[in-house]
């Protein structure tokens, strides 16, 4: 069965369940084996042959505990979208996977997340060349106010990634290229960056994360700012780069989770509730909480 | 139940009538607010066109300066050659005035009569002689400063109504400037002296060239000195340090150093800078120190202000891609915090050019004629410039003071217009 039909039985599924008003416990009891008060992980968050994995993870913010006990695995060339109502954690979690979170004072992780085998958050590890491997897409495009050129070369002059001039442009074209944004500004990349579109900017942005040849690309609502037609673009995108790179996006829509992931996973304020195939994820939830928020129940 | 009640209102009455009922005393209210607003802003635009119209209306005739010309007869009797930088100059303009008033002939009418003309005149006509020798023999029409009183008289801030015996200039000399004015013998002129050289005490003699100097030197070093401490401070304090007790208490402290009287940094220049160092007194050096001490914590504020309003997603931008923190503050953050900063710098650097307080305690406010060639020279600065002559008794001086003030606002001015500038240019949108 693929994707797209499960998606049309979804949606009739969540018309069914509004008009019976009846709740889908009832509607669809025989599937859900999860009650609300449960708060172990159901599903397979692990995989074989995993990029990244995280088990046992803990975010503090301060007293407050923003994630709890997370275990996950991001495989090879997979797209794993994170989903949950405001607040759940996902955005912290995945700022966990690159120590983004470092800049906050009051955070602290505890537990372990590696990237291919090595552990993140060990001693001798340091970030930069850890961010370099774990790019990250912000939920607000950010484009450096410099040029389109600078603002893709920036990471790679940093890391040294190219010999001489010639290389540089090579690197930026490709970049430019693998975000589907060169044809658009190739005539002018000594403008700002900033003068882009809001969509130009965010694959600006991407172009900009993956010309440092990053491994795995974690994606904080990448479209939340987009209109329709630069977040289909984005969308198509992503599913061109999952060819070469992991991808864990965060996202609040899940429609876009359904299009562009393999693997969905559901937090519920801190923690992971569901993972999964995101055809089942959508289509067969198995606990009453994820099954709850992709009906629209909250969130 | 009807609709009004269901909104909780008394029944019977809508909504939209209360608002209206309110409406007009809320506007009436607005337009009061604007009031208060335009006469504050008015009141504030009196005030200062009142302290700019006294300061240009006695100040401006500065600019101008009376001057004399002397039909000098160069005595080769008084210039031999061998002798010519030491040679009797001011007998050559006595000798001089002497023959185009021969009637003057008792010793205090001649005394009345030399002091007609600035005793510069002598130091003119041995700079002429030096450059030119060959002038010896002739006799020239040389245009010499008049003395300050003349200057003032010519000037119309004289008042004749005062009997002779209180007056500066008795009815002689009076005849005498009428005489000279008759033969086209008197002009006003642009007043170069004013410009061109140090402090005197003879009025006409008198230029702010030393003060200006003196404030450039002392203002290099402050500048030198806040711009690259203040900014590595603003930067660790905003974008490295710890936030804890410790950070909190320097953070306090700044800004209470910010508050201290500035007299109080000339008490601590002159125990520390010139009583423990032993530095020199009144150089520039040392009040470039003390001004720093005092332009930190302006800098410093508005450096962590500018470097705070410097948005995060640019930060994370940056440390997304790996730069590491230092390249995130040098290549993006300091960049856009820069006219920020750079505002700050100005302004506070104004605020030390018209500082005088502090610089008293530490000498700069002695009577130093020559012009300052150096950190270490004897020096003092525009507004203890303005200060000295304020307190002087000439008449001459008065005029002076109000010059220098028009000279230091107009440095002002450039200043602060340069910070408008430059956050103009350099203001970045995101």
């Amino acid at each position: 069965m693929d994707a797209a039909a499960n998606f049309e039985e979804l949606t009739v599924g969540i018309e069914n369940t509004q008009t019976a008003s009846t709740g889908p416990a009832k509607a669809k009891s025989g599937r859900i084996l999860f009650d609300r008060d449960s708060r172990d992980t159901v599903g397979e968050p692990f995989v074989e042959d995993a990029r990244m994995t995280c088990r046992d993870v803990n975010v503090y913010y301060g007293d407050k505990q923003a994630i709890k006990d997370v275990s996950l695995d991001i495989g090879r060339n997979e797209v794993i979208a994170m989903i949950g109502p405001s607040g759940c954690g996902k955005s912290t979690f995945l700022r966990c996977l690159n120590r983004m979170n470092d800049t906050i004072d009051t955070c602290r992780v505890t537990g372990q997340i590696t990237l291919d085998g090595i552990d993140v958050y060990g001693k001798d590890i340091d970030v930069v060349p850890l961010r370099a491997q774990v790019g990250m897409v912000f939920q607000k495009p950010n484009p450096f106010p410099k040029s389109i050129y600078d603002n893709v070369a920036y990471g790679p002059r940093i890391h040294g990634l190219a010999q001489n001039r010639a290389e540089l442009d090579d690197i930026v074209e490709t970049s430019l290229r693998k975000a589907g944004l060169w044809e658009e500004v190739k005539d002018r990349m000594d403008q700002p960056g900033t003068g882009l579109s809001g969509g130009q900017q965010q694959r600006l942005c991407i172009a900009r994360t993956i010309a440092v040849s990053p491994e795995v690309i974690l994606m904080d609502e990448p479209c939340s700012a987009l209109d329709p037609i630069a977040t289909a673009i984005i969308e198509d995108l992503i599913d061109e780069l999952k060819q070469q790179y992991s991808i864990a996006i965060v996202t609040h829509s899940m429609q876009q989770a359904s299009r562009v992931s393999q693997r969905t996973a559901y937090f519920h304020l801190g923690d992971l509730i569901e993972v999964g195939d995101t055809a089942q994820i959508f289509t067969t939830p198995r606990h009453q909480l994820t099954q709850d928020y992709i009906t629209g129940r909250f969130g | 139940m009807n609709n009004a009640t269901a909104n909780g209102l008394p029944p019977g009455r809508r909504a939209i009538d209360i608002v209206n009922a309110g409406l007009s005393k809320r506007y009436r209210r607005e337009r009061r607010f604007r009031l208060y607003g335009i006469s504050a802003i008015l009141a504030s635009l009196l005030f200062l066109s009142f302290l700019f119209g006294s300061i240009i209306s006695k100040g401006y005739t500065a600019f101008q300066q009376t001057f004399i010309r002397l039909d000098i007869f160069f005595d080769p009797a008084i210039l031999s050659q061998e002798s010519l930088t030491t040679a009797n100059y001011p007998g050559v303009v006595k000798q001089s005035l002497r023959q185009m008033f021969p009637e003057v002939t008792t010793r205090q009418d001649k005394r009345m009569l030399y002091g007609m003309v600035s005793n510069d005149a002598a130091f003119q006509v041995r700079k002429l002689v030096l450059d030119s020798p060959e002038m010896i023999g002739q006799t020239l029409p040389i245009w010499v400063a008049a003395d300050d009183d003349i200057d003032m008289l010519m000037k119309g801030h004289f008042d004749l109504d005062v009997p002779e015996s209180e007056r500066r200039i008795n009815d002689v000399q009076l005849a005498w400037v009428d005489r000279l004015q008759q033969e086209n013998r008197v002009e006003k002129r642009f007043n170069r002296t004013f410009f061109t050289a140090g402090d005197s005490r003879e009025p006409e003699q008198a230029g702010i060239l030393g003060a200006v100097m003196g404030s450039f030197y002392t203002l290099l070093v402050t500048l030198l000195l806040s711009f690259p401490i203040g900014i590595a401070s603003a930067v660790y304090l905003e974008e490295f340090a710890p936030k804890n007790r410790w950070t909190d208490l320097i953070e306090v402290n700044i800004n209470n150093l910010a508050a201290v009287p500035s007299i109080v940094f000339g008490l601590l220049g002159l125990a520390v800078f010139l009583n423990f160092f032993g530095l020199p007194r009144s150089a520039p050096l040392v009040g470039g120190l003390v001004l720093t001490l005092m332009t930190l914590p302006t800098i410093i504020i508005a450096s962590r202000a500018s470097l705070q309003s410097v948005p995060p997603s640019i930060r994370e931008a940056a440390l997304g891609i790996g730069a590491s923190k230092m390249q995130m503050v040098t290549h993006h953050v300091l960049p856009l915090a820069l006219p920020g900063i750079l505002t700050g710098t100005i302004i506070g650097m104004a605020r030390a050019l018209g500082e005088s307080a502090p610089l008293l305690m530490i000498g700069m406010v002695a009577f130093i004629v020559d012009i300052p060639g150096g950190l270490t020279d004897s020096a003092t600065v525009l507004p203890v410039q303005i200060f000295l002559w304020a307190d002087s008794p000439e008449r001459a001086f008065v005029e002076r003071t109000s010059a220098a003030t028009i000279v230091l606002l107009a440095f002002l001015i450039v200043m602060n217009a340069t910070a408008v500038i430059l956050r103009k240019k350099f203001e970045r949108r995101w």
